[in-house]
């Protein structure tokens, strides 16, 4: 059964040949290439260290699973082995400890801790090849790689591509449930994909839980437009029975509760315990314009001013108008469809009874929407509503095919060679700010703010957060090493332990350089700049009886961490 | 539709992306060299005078301010109420950025060094004749506990341990009046705390012990025409709004002459008394209470002077 074959390549799109699934696997080959070689610059930050912590306690339910199955199914030994992080569901944290036991097995990986983060650097690859694929099936090859590209150049998602936690994973798993579900609309057989893919997204995070909802708004509108437009005489063009909302509800959570084993006993209970911890998680503190939040009411403007000042302005532009431009488009669809008899309607454009305009709007705006919610703990900075990106830069993709396609009649008159050229070079163009901003941000992705907020400087002059989960540290390293030739120990404020230990495991930092907990104890000791971490600022000044620190690690002249060396210290 | 293959919005796609980089390059290549600080350091370090202030703005450079001059902030410049007791601000300024505080008046010096600028402010002669939190060991603090008044001695040394979020003060602190060896927060000593504002305050730590005060006593103290107080609660224990208030009440001469009392909320609030107006030169005892119905989490902390003043503006 394909209903809706005309109408959904109604925008230039095409379904994907193999060839277009090899341009995929390139930019995910490529992507997941230049984040192996990047991901050393960054220190585990402090999720993932706990993600490690699980990971490992993972890794060693897998190798009882294979030596003794009967034993790894036991109660004791799946709440043994997942009671550690079982706020988050463990699909991610699998994949990171497949990493690690591979590691173990065929030292893959050049260093400890890419082992762990190379599953969420393979989900960030993945998410490039689905948008591609995605795009070309929307609006076509040229739409798809350029939206591929805009997506992978945004400078806080490369940034949290390199690291093993669930924001982009989650990315990935909603666009592929997305995806799916779209698919299904007009070809039933991606209905079952689409129930299979939601239980793995249910599993990666709870980001997922909104999926049905904004799928089955998509799905209303969709119904109500398609029998009012069989009531005026048009055929039938898509199933009004949602076949993917259906797989989803009857394979989704099977998947989701046979894959966490630590849900395979006192199920409801700890179904519960596991909503009422994301439905009332706890406030930490964010930094915006000055104001230090740390309880509701959050400011609305949250996530739209964060995204002007995080996602580079050429490609924010390019989404707008393509959003704008799909918007009027479909609203003169909506009209043709709704006002005119069938007759009429034929001699119009094709029009998109599936309403992929609805979903694609639902998928982007949903996640921004709730973290706007004066009660949505706002602590993840941009990261919370990253699975609103990828449509963004479909959005932005379709600008770019669009403008390409108009500008043509403009290079009749040029050579063939540079009308070949054209698209190429344009894309390049758009591209630039996005490519020089991310290069730019590196190490320091949460830390980088574009042009729009006046740069790193601007943003602190806005008085917007500097950084969260202590990952800047890694950048301490050269400095410790020649402050510490003989060892010694660190205050590492907001680092945790086992991101610390990574340093060593990893030889950046050697060994005899251990962390402290304990500003007085330590030799030195170092305050990542947020807003409420003056008070370690205070703690160590009146410690040390003295504010001057010995190091100020700066970011476009912006202070990262400042490091400050125990008077008492024999080092 | 054609308005995406029209001439102006392909103008305007060459045009972005272009003027974004443009933008870009200048964020970055107006950054100031540590070398700019360095040498705007060494000039200003060469001229300081007991009474000057040493600022930076935009104010988050204060880090790299403190990384060249800091051996010349101490706790008190650091984490002052109020520019009271200096007479000229230098200022390192970076991107045209001037400090909240800047005099209005132009600077009467102002040098650049590379893309850091030296400014410095005459303040005027400074007002202020005795500082409560310079000279508190000079002091004598008290607990009442049921009536029954007895002293809190003086200690020196003990390592604070740990550190982090939510800590607040670490104790023990270096000098102290020990109330009560048992709880190690009451005391009374100085601190760099952070108010509701999150800013840092060098003051007093007197933390509210219940319904009885605790008190510290100056005497011989220059009373000059007001003593201006400034009091407020560590950022954790305020912000939550959810405490009762913490009463502060100053005596001259055994006679109440005015007090405070702060609610959560009030963040680092201010309280001018009228001192001796009509005997300049006269000195006295000046006493601080703090107590709180409530005391659990009131760490009242607190920083004054007296100032001889001619008007009742803030210097």
């Amino acid at each position: 059964m394909n209903l809706g074959g005309r109408q959904i390549f109604a925008s230039g799109g095409r379904p994907a040949c193999a060839h277009d699934h090899l341009v995929g696997l390139v930019l995910c080959a490529l992507y997941i290439t230049l984040l192996w070689h990047t991901a050393g610059d960054i220190g585990l930050s402090r999720d993932e260290g706990i993600y490690v912590d699980a990971a490992n306690n993972y890794a060693s339910w897998f190798e009882l699973l294979a030596h003794d199955r009967p034993t790894a199914l036991t109660r004791s030994a799946s709440d043994h082995f997942f009671h550690v992080n079982h706020e988050h569901p463990p699909l991610a944290k699998m994949l990171f400890a497949l990493g690690h036991l591979a590691q173990e097995k065929w030292q893959i990986f050049p260093t400890e801790s890419l082992s762990y983060r190379f599953g969420g650097m393979l989900s960030a690859g993945l998410l490039l090849w689905l948008i591609y694929i995605f795009g070309t099936r929307l609006y076509g090859p040229t739409a798809g790689l350029f939206a591929a590209l805009a997506y992978a150049l945004l400078p806080r998602p490369f940034y949290h591509a390199h690291l093993d936690a669930f924001d982009v994973p989650i990315t990935c798993a909603v666009t592929c449930v997305t995806y799916a579900y779209y698919r299904s609309l007009s070809d039933w057989r991606w209905a079952p994909i689409s129930g299979v893919v939601f239980g793995l997204a249910l599993l990666t995070k709870h980001n997922s839980w909104i999926l049905p909802g904004i799928f089955a708004l998509h799905f209303v509108w969709l119904a109500a437009t398609e029998l009012y437009a069989r009531k005026r005489g048009h055929a039938a063009a898509v199933s009004l029975v949602p076949w993917g909302l259906y797989a989803m509800a009857v394979l989704g959570p099977p998947i989701f509760l046979g894959g966490w084993p630590w849900l395979w006993h006192d199920t409801a209970l700890r179904l519960q315990e596991y909503a009422a911890f994301h439905m009332h998680h706890e406030y930490y503190n964010m930094e915006y314009f000055g104001v230090n939040y740390f309880w509701p009411p959050f400011p609305v403007s949250y996530p739209w001013v964060m995204t002007l000042f995080t996602v580079p302005l050429t490609t924010l532009w390019l989404a707008l108008a393509g959003l704008g431009h799909e918007l009027g488009q479909w609203w003169r669809q909506l009209r043709v469809l709704l006002t005119r008899a069938s007759a009429d309607a034929l001699a119009q454009p094709p029009i998109d009874r599936t309403q992929t305009l609805v979903l694609l709007l639902g998928c982007c705006l949903a996640p921004m929407v709730i973290i706007s919610l004066p009660s949505t703990p706002i602590f993840g900075g941009t990261k919370h509503w990253f699975p609103a990106y990828p449509f963004f830069a479909l959005f932005a993709g379709r600008t770019f095919q669009l403008t390409c396609e108009l500008a043509k009649p403009r290079l009749s008159g040029l050579s063939a060679a540079l009308r070949c050229s054209f698209a190429p070079v344009f894309g390049a163009l758009l591209l630039l700010p996005s490519a020089v901003e991310t290069a730019h941000s590196h190490p320091f992705g949460l830390s980088h703010y574009t042009a729009a907020a006046g740069g790193v400087p601007g943003a602190a002059d806005h008085g917007m957060n500097r950084q969260f989960w202590g990952f800047t540290t890694r950048s301490l390293v050269p400095f410790f090493k020649q402050a510490m030739p003989q060892g010694g120990s660190v205050y590492i404020c907001d680092t945790i332990w086992t991101s610390w230990q990574m340093l060593s495991r990893d030889g950046f930092l050697p060994s005899n350089i251990v962390a402290s907990f304990d500003i007085a104890e330590a030799d030195y000791a170092i305050v990542h700049h947020e807003k409420h971490f003056i008070e370690v600022d205070e703690q160590i000044w009146t410690t040390y009886g003295s504010v001057k620190p010995v190091y100020v690690l700066r970011y476009d002249g912006v202070p990262i961490i400042s490091v400050y060396k125990n008077p008492h210290s024999r080092r | 539709m054609r308005f995406l293959g029209s001439r102006a919005w392909l103008c305007l796609l060459v045009l972005l992306p272009l003027g974004e980089l443009g933008a870009h390059a200048l964020i970055v290549s107006r950054v100031a060299p540590d070398a700019d600080f360095r040498a705007a350091a060494d000039f200003v370090r060469k001229q300081l005078h007991a009474r000057d202030l040493i600022t930076v703005a935009p104010a988050w450079a204060d880090p790299i301010l403190r990384l060249h001059l800091g051996d010349r902030i101490p706790l008190s410049m650091a984490g002052r109420s109020d520019d009271a007791r200096y007479e000229r601000m230098w200022v390192l300024s970076t991107r045209g950025a001037l400090p909240v505080d800047a005099s209005k008046r132009a600077p009467e010096l102002q040098r650049d060094f590379g893309r850091v600028r030296v400014l410095r402010y005459a303040l005027g002669k400074s007002p202020v004749l005795f500082d409560f939190t310079d000279t508190l060991l000079r002091a004598h603090a008290t607990i009442e506990e049921r009536g029954h008044v007895r002293d809190c001695p003086l200690h020196r040394g003990g390592v604070p341990h740990g550190g982090g979020l939510g800590r607040g003060v670490l104790f023990p602190l270096a000098e102290r009046f020990d109330c009560d060896p048992r709880r190690p927060w009451l005391v009374v000593g100085p601190v760099v705390t952070e108010d509701l504002e999150i800013t840092p305050r060098h003051c007093i730590w007197q933390h509210a012990a219940g319904d009885d005060p605790i008190s510290v006593t100056w005497s011989d103290v220059p009373l000059g025409s007001e003593l201006v107080f400034y009091a407020g609660l560590y950022y954790e224990h305020e912000r939550m709004r959810d405490h009762g208030p913490v009463r502060a009440d100053i005596f001259i001469d055994g006679e109440r002459r005015g007090g405070m009392v702060h609610e959560d909320g009030d963040g680092w609030k201010r309280l001018v008394i009228a001192t001796s107006p009509q005997a300049p030169g006269a000195r006295g005892e000046v006493r601080v209470e703090v107590r709180a119905h409530e005391p659990d989490r009131r760490s009242f902390c607190w920083s004054a002077t007296t100032r001889q003043t001619t008007s009742q503006g803030v210097p």
